[in-house]
């Protein structure tokens, strides 16, 4: 688990249309990010 | 962010019309990186992160509701 105060965890990810998402692409705004255990599952 | 494919996580997406990007972590390195890689043999834990304007972690909920949650976080950052 993360606490709050933590670097967040640097990341770089595709997303469902094939383009590059990185945290860095959020500097100096707030992200809010979920995990989801699998697409289109109620939940 | 889920571990399925980018072909799993597009009908999905325009299914539902979602205006966030979802981002397919098949190697589940974010997942592990969040805490959210609890049981390698199943999906991602519906884990809810908020990180902050500098990059650090603001909260880090292990369980949360994907219909309300992030509403919930939006409306009152």
């Amino acid at each position: 688990m993360l606490n709050p105060g933590d670097q967040a965890p640097d990341f770089t990810g595709r997303d469902s249309t094939g383009k590059t998402v990185k945290l860095s692409d959020f500097k100096g705004k707030t992200l809010v990010l979920w995990f989801y255990p699998k697409a289109d599952t109620p939940g | 962010m889920s571990f399925d494919t980018p072909a799993e996580n597009k009908a999905f997406a325009e299914k539902f019309s979602f205006n966030f990007p979802l981002i397919c972590d098949t190697d589940r390195k974010i997942g592990t990186a969040y805490g959210a890689n609890v049981d390698p043999q199943k999906g991602a834990q519906r884990v809810g992160v908020v990180i902050d304007k500098q990059g650090k972690i603001k909260e880090w909920h292990a369980r949360v509701d994907a219909r309300a949650w992030p509403a919930e976080v939006i409306g009152r950052l």
